[in-house]
């Protein structure tokens, strides 16, 4: 079985905003309402680094254990999704949620849900019929339903945005590391390993 | 206004009830640790391009994986 | 803990549990039987689907084609937004465009797209076009009717022709043009009259053009994105690739990850750097020093390739002299760049190769642009990296179609296919054109204006203010028309609102009203045009991406509003000028849904096809690049070469040259001047065009140079009627051919025959083979040196790379550079830091259209400024505060510092998309109402100064001066 997972791969990603731009053509989200985010740290110096961030789906996922009102579910292939219509906008989620990726949309004209919870579905859509107007509204489009995977990482301009199935996704990453044939570039490489490496210097 | 439960508190709260009549009103909002209690939702496969061929779309998002490897399609 | 959604196995079916359904009584609230069947184990999956499920059965039993169901149709385009050329999926349902698919079999962005082209549907909403035609009066923008507006600007221009002649009036055509349009376009206003006529490659890589084909032979990009997968060493030295052309670091960083090593010579920290193993910071316009400081260490360690520079180079001894006066000091000096750090990048591409260059406006737009470029290729002789695979000079073009409106559209200097303005270029077009030459005479001014060069855009505001008795030309400009430009692209714009001011008529035809728009308003109240233009998604056509790749756009959407495509537009005008029978003599007319007559792209491309053999712009048929489109996955993604299937041994988009008539199914070429394929493979060497000899020295290539399999493996000059007769070939000709090859050469033989015993039967080049050119003679610096630009930060340094003398008939225009030179010799004391200006991920061009989508400008919602720490604090103001920053044109500029170490201490950095505030002053009010873009800011043009190019007339954009204070 499946399970869903991005992968961002900071040697490539070149904060370009691609996957940013293409999550908001696919699911018309809103002005002031971001699913996904590139962040970047060390910028303008040697070190600069991008990461596009969204909802990561996690498996033990935080909002879900603190919704008040149970709204928040895992698919089966492990997609965390939630219910709109059952949310009262509380925002707990959003204390909960260590990437801020819970967005609180103002105004009518956001899905429809004046102040509802909205985040990043794996464009897997939500608890309507899928394809139908309602998810769209609500949700956005179910790519998923289509046989297809989440826009923002089928577009990103270099490939370092990877988004399906972990053990595939991993292949794919496996494969570049290997040819790089080098580690400490990597994310997280130097927190890893390199404490005892940059304290000697 | 109902009472709501605090988050703090263990879930101790008991099962609702599902009645055969129809019309009743949830009189609070359910807190259970666990437990769903949005609508349900359908799986991908199911309807629409899959028709419940859980394999077919298996496949094709397996196909649609690989297609985010340029190694596949380079060398 | 985990929390599945419960879903009943086995019950995939979305039919209704028959007791569950019984209970959806009418009485039921939707949300409590909702919530109710989250609990009912075994009920699950009935929840939420009613009404039930909209896709039928049929589409059901096709598993994926999903898109294509309910009405919906795939078009195929084009990213309308850089010179990638990324393909794109376009649903569209009752044509309305829904959505956007990746198109992971194109070759060239596997699906990709950076934030510009992941955003091109937003183009199908367009809320913030120009919807109808408008006039400026008393002051504001008021809507006219079509038959008005053809009506009235004809009447004006008409008007001016017999007042002060066609060369009063000047036309600026777009590089977002279809190659249709931009071909058309040269032709429409020829039979106006004039040559007073360019685009935005004027701006761009004019120098490019110009420096590299006076290299080699055509002023194009050698390789191709994927070809740099090829590459061991890439040097990116003025260009942002990571932000300007995004979906190349595809094919850029895979490259790295193979173990290309990866170089960056900059003067900001560009996120490109970010990317490389190694960056270097240069003193902004100092590239001909370091370069020559690489070849210095490259001549001293013997790492020149000496072979091919026998075969394959003209004049370099010259240059070596020029070099070798380059030690490291004097490098440093200029350039802020130590020995150590030129040596090692010297040594990298030396020793990996073979290594590639990239540059883009970095380079060009400087008063020594030509010299930096040629400099550039130099290096890549002296490495013998050209007509290599992984080699070549990789020139990033910039607009989608920037490349395909050099090749064949709207220059000043030139007909399409650089055939140049002489008498024998005029009646070679007119031949395919049939029309008479002498009746296109009649119709400029006189022969000697048919023959020269035009006005350029860098200096049309000039052609408006100049001093009459000073211009090459009748008189002054009097009427402007913007076709699908930017002003703000444009230097000097200070200047530039007193030229609006000045012409009689100004003439907008854009998608959107443009910056042009808001800066008339401001400064006029009257005798302003905005004609809506369609975007090429309402419109079909073909574009010439950077590595010379033609793509077939297919019409997504009909045009918004009340616009039109602009060969539309052009017809209507050329009826109304009287010469519209002989604009489309070839060229069939359709109808369109409000019965206007459009001339068809096909047929445009088709005369293309017929007349542009230079180039050879003639074996891409309509038909062909369908084909392409259709098939892209049968195309590999390094070698961009179909294997099987119905494009089998073609390169994709059959880049240019693509030889012969379509018939002779010259596969396109992927890499220039390589002498290892077979010319009929896309194979082929430098280009004979300087003549045979200079100064009693031969400059055909030497022998052992020539492609593969070619008869003759010596150098030889261009092909023609004569050289045919004497090598005993002329009778390989059918009678048909010989009558039309009788007297002509290669370039103007119609009927292809030339070429194609050449290269069919013989496999040789039809241009010849010769060696490039190190040494240009007939530029200003044959050799190219260094001279500080006209604002410079170092007065010393002025003194001892002082600039060109000043030109008196240069373009039409007399320019300066000496004496402005010495009389700013010294304005670093009050100006001191450089300001430098490029582009941003988000935003393309002059920026109105990307600053009108709201997915875009979301992302990057004010104008900024990059000043290094040490400045700020110098001048007292924070990151985020808001600063003026004025340039010795006295315009100010008011926005946001954005203090940052990605600049060093003394530049500032700003990006250039921006317009829509004028020093410090939002100008809403100027646009028609409700077409203003959602973000408006300075455009840093305003405050740029004087300076141009010595050969194409390039504006200087990259280095000029500039203070900074708190606002
Ligand atoms: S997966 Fe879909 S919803 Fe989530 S960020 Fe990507 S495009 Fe947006
Ligand atoms: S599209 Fe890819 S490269 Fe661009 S910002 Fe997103 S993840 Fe990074
Ligand atoms: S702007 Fe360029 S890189 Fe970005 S999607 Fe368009 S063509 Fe591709």
């Amino acid at each position: 079985m499946a399970r869903m997972k991005f992968l961002c791969d900071a040697e490539r990603c070149i904060e370009c905003n691609g996957c940013v731009t293409a999550c908001k053509n696919e699911h018309e989200v809103p002005w002031g309402v971001n699913r996904r985010r590139v962040v970047t740290i060390n910028d303008g110096v040697p070190g600069e680094r991008s990461m596009s961030v969204a909802c990561m789906h996690c498996s033990d996922a935080p909002c879900i254990a603190v919704c008040p009102t149970n709204v928040i579910y895992h698919t089966e292939e492990g997609v965390v999704l939630h219910d709109k219509d059952g949310c009262i906008g509380c925002g707990y989620c959003f204390y909960a949620c260590p990437f801020g990726a819970p967005q609180f949309p103002n105004g009518p004209a956001a899905f429809g849900a004046r102040g509802k919870m909205d985040k990043c579905t794996f464009c897997a859509g939500g608890p309507e019929e899928n394809h139908s107007d309602a998810e769209f509204e609500k949700y956005g489009r179910n790519r998923l339903a289509q046989g297809k995977l989440p826009l923002c990482a089928e577009m990103c301009s270099t490939k370092a945005l990877l988004a399906g199935d972990a053990a595939e996704l991993s292949d794919i990453f496996r494969e570049r590391a290997l040819r790089r044939g080098k580690g400490f570039e990597a994310w997280g490489w130097m927190t890893a390993y390199g404490k005892d490496k940059e304290e000697a210097k | 206004m109902k009472p709501r439960f605090p988050l703090g508190l263990p879930a101790a709260v008991a099962a609702f009830v599902l009645l055969a009549g129809c019309s009743e009103e949830p009189q609070v909002v359910q807190y259970e640790q666990g437990k769903y209690q949005g609508k349900t939702d359908s799986r991908p496969w199911e309807g629409g391009a899959f028709n419940g061929d859980k394999t077919a779309w298996e496949r094709a998002l397996h196909d649609r994986v690989r297609s985010q490897n340029e190694y596949r399609r380079v060398e | 803990m985990l929390i599945k959604k419960s879903a009943a196995p086995g019950n995939a079916s979305r039919q209704l549990p028959g007791p569950v359904a019984r209970h959806l009584g009418a009485t039921m609230d939707r949300r409590a039987f909702l919530r109710r069947s989250g609990l009912g184990a075994g009920a699950g999956v009935l929840a939420a689907q009613l009404p039930y499920n909209l896709i039928g059965s049929a589409d059901a039993a096709n598993p994926g084609a999903q898109s294509a169901t309910g009405g919906e149709e795939v078009r195929r385009t084009v990213c309308t937004h850089c010179s990638v050329g990324c393909a794109i999926d376009a649903i569209v349902k009752n044509g309305v465009w829904v959505r956007q698919e990746p198109v992971f079999d194109s070759p060239i962005n596997l699906g990709a797209h950076c934030a510009k082209g992941a955003s091109v549907r937003e183009h199908g909403h367009g809320e913030h076009r120009l919807k109808y035609p408008m006039k400026l009066v008393d002051g504001k923008y008021q809507k006219i009717s079509w038959e008005q507006a053809i009506n009235e600007v004809g009447d004006r221009l008409l008007k001016i022709r017999a007042e002060s002649g066609p060369d009063a009036v000047y036309w600026i055509g777009s590089s977002k043009h279809s190659n249709e349009q931009a071909y058309l376009m040269r032709k429409f206003v020829s039979f106006f009259g004039t040559n007073n006529m360019d685009h935005q490659a004027r701006i761009c890589h004019s120098t490019t053009v110009a420096g590299v084909a006076n290299t080699w032979g055509y002023g194009a990009m050698t390789n191709s994105y994927n070809d740099m997968q090829n590459a061991r060493a890439m040097l990116f030295i003025g260009s942002n690739a990571a932000e300007a052309h995004p979906v190349s670091l595809l094919h850029i960083l895979h490259a790295k990850e193979t173990g290309a090593k990866m170089i960056v010579v900059d003067p900001r920290f560009t996120r490109t750097a970010a990317k490389a193993d190694y960056y270097a910071r240069i003193r902004s316009g100092t590239d001909i020093p370091f370069i020559w400081g690489m070849l210095y260490h490259i001549f001293e360690n013997g790492w020149e390739d000496r072979e091919y520079i026998r075969q394959r180079v003209y004049g370099l001894d010259k240059v070596r002299e020029e070099v070798m006066k380059w030690t490291p000091d004097k490098v440093l000096e200029v350039t802020g760049i130590a020995e150590e750090q030129v040596y090692t990048i010297a040594e990298m591409l030396a020793k990996n190769k073979p290594s590639t260059v990239v540059w883009c406006m970095g380079q060009t737009q400087h008063t020594v642009g030509n010299g930096n470029v040629r400099a550039m290729c130099i290096l890549q002789l002296v490495l013998g990296n050209v007509g290599v695979s992984g080699g070549g000079t990789n020139i990033f073009r910039g607009h989608d179609n920037v490349q395909g409106a050099t090749d064949v559209g709207p220059n000043p200097d030139s007909l399409p296919g650089y055939y140049g303005l002489a008498t024998g270029s005029w009646q070679h077009w007119c031949r395919v054109w049939g029309v008479d030459y002498e009746w296109v005479k009649s119709r400029y001014a006189s022969e000697e204006l048919m023959t020269k060069s035009g006005i350029t855009v860098s200096r049309w505001i000039d052609g408006v203010l100049e001093n009459p008795a000073d211009i090459d030309q009748p008189g002054n400009l009097r009427a402007v028309v913007y076709w699908g430009h930017a002003p703000n692209s444009q230097t000097r714009g200070a200047e530039m609102v007193e030229a609006m001011k000045k012409l009689d008529t100004l003439v907008v035809i854009d998608p959107y009203p443009s910056a042009t728009a808001s800066m008339a308003a401001m400064v006029r109240k009257d005798g302003v045009y905005l004609l809506p233009a369609a975007t090429q998604f309402e419109t079909s056509g073909s574009a010439t991406a950077s590595n010379r790749s033609l793509q077939w756009r297919e019409k997504v959407i009909e045009p918004l509003f009340e616009s039109k495509p602009d060969q539309t537009i052009m017809y209507a005008f050329a009826r109304k000028f009287g010469f519209a029978d002989e604009l489309v003599k070839n060229i069939k007319l359709v109808k369109d849904k409000q019965g206007w007559d459009e001339p068809e792209p096909e047929d445009i491309l088709r005369e293309i096809n017929r007349g542009t053999w230079t180039i050879g712009y003639t074996g891409q048929s309509p038909e062909r690049l369908k084909l392409h489109m259709q098939n892209m996955h049968t195309f590999d993604v390094k070698t961009l070469r179909a294997h099987g299937g119905p494009c089998d041994g073609d390169y994709f988009g059959l880049p240019w040259p693509c030889y012969g008539n379509p018939e002779l199914k010259h596969p396109g070429t992927p890499n220039l001047y390589d002498t290892s394929k077979h010319v009929m493979e896309g194979g082929g060497n430098f280009r004979a065009n300087f003549g045979v000899e200079k100064d009693g020295v031969s400059l055909l290539a030497e022998d052992g140079s020539a492609s593969k399999g070619a008869e003759l493996q010596m150098g030889y000059p261009e092909f023609d009627d004569v050289l045919l007769k004497k090598l005993g070939w002329w009778d390989e000709l059918t009678d048909a051919e010989k009558a039309a090859a009788e007297g002509r050469n290669w370039k103007t033989d119609l009927s292809g025959g030339i070429i194609r015993v050449a290269m069919q039967n013989h496999g040789m080049h039809p241009f010849g083979n010769a060696k490039a050119r190190a040494l240009v003679w007939n530029f200003p610096d044959p050799v190219p040196l260094h001279r500080e630009p006209i604002y410079s930060p170092r007065p010393d340094l002025v003194d001892k790379y002082p600039t060109h003398e000043d030109k008196m008939k240069f373009w039409r225009l007399p320019t300066l550079y000496k004496t402005l030179q010495d009389k700013v010799r010294d304005i670093s004391k009050e100006y001191p830091l450089i300001m430098t200006s490029g582009r941003l991920v988000e935003y393309e061009g002059g920026g109105e259209e990307t600053r009108s989508n709201p997915w875009l400008a979301e992302l990057q919602q004010e104008m900024f400024a990059e000043v290094n720490p040490k400045d700020a604090n110098d001048a007292g103001f924070r990151n985020g505060d808001y600063i003026w920053v004025e340039s010795p044109t006295k315009a100010r500029l008011k926005v946001r510092a954005q203090v940052t170490q990605r600049v060093a201490p003394g530049t500032v950095f700003l990006p250039f998309h921006f317009s829509g505030w004028w020093q410090g002053r939002d100008m809403l009010e100027f646009y028609p109402e409700g077409a203003a873009p959602i973000v408006r800011g300075e455009a840093v043009n305003t405050a740029t100064t004087y300076g141009y190019d010595s050969v194409t007339m390039m504006q200087e954009t990259k280095t000029t001066l500039c203070r900074v204070s708190k606002a």
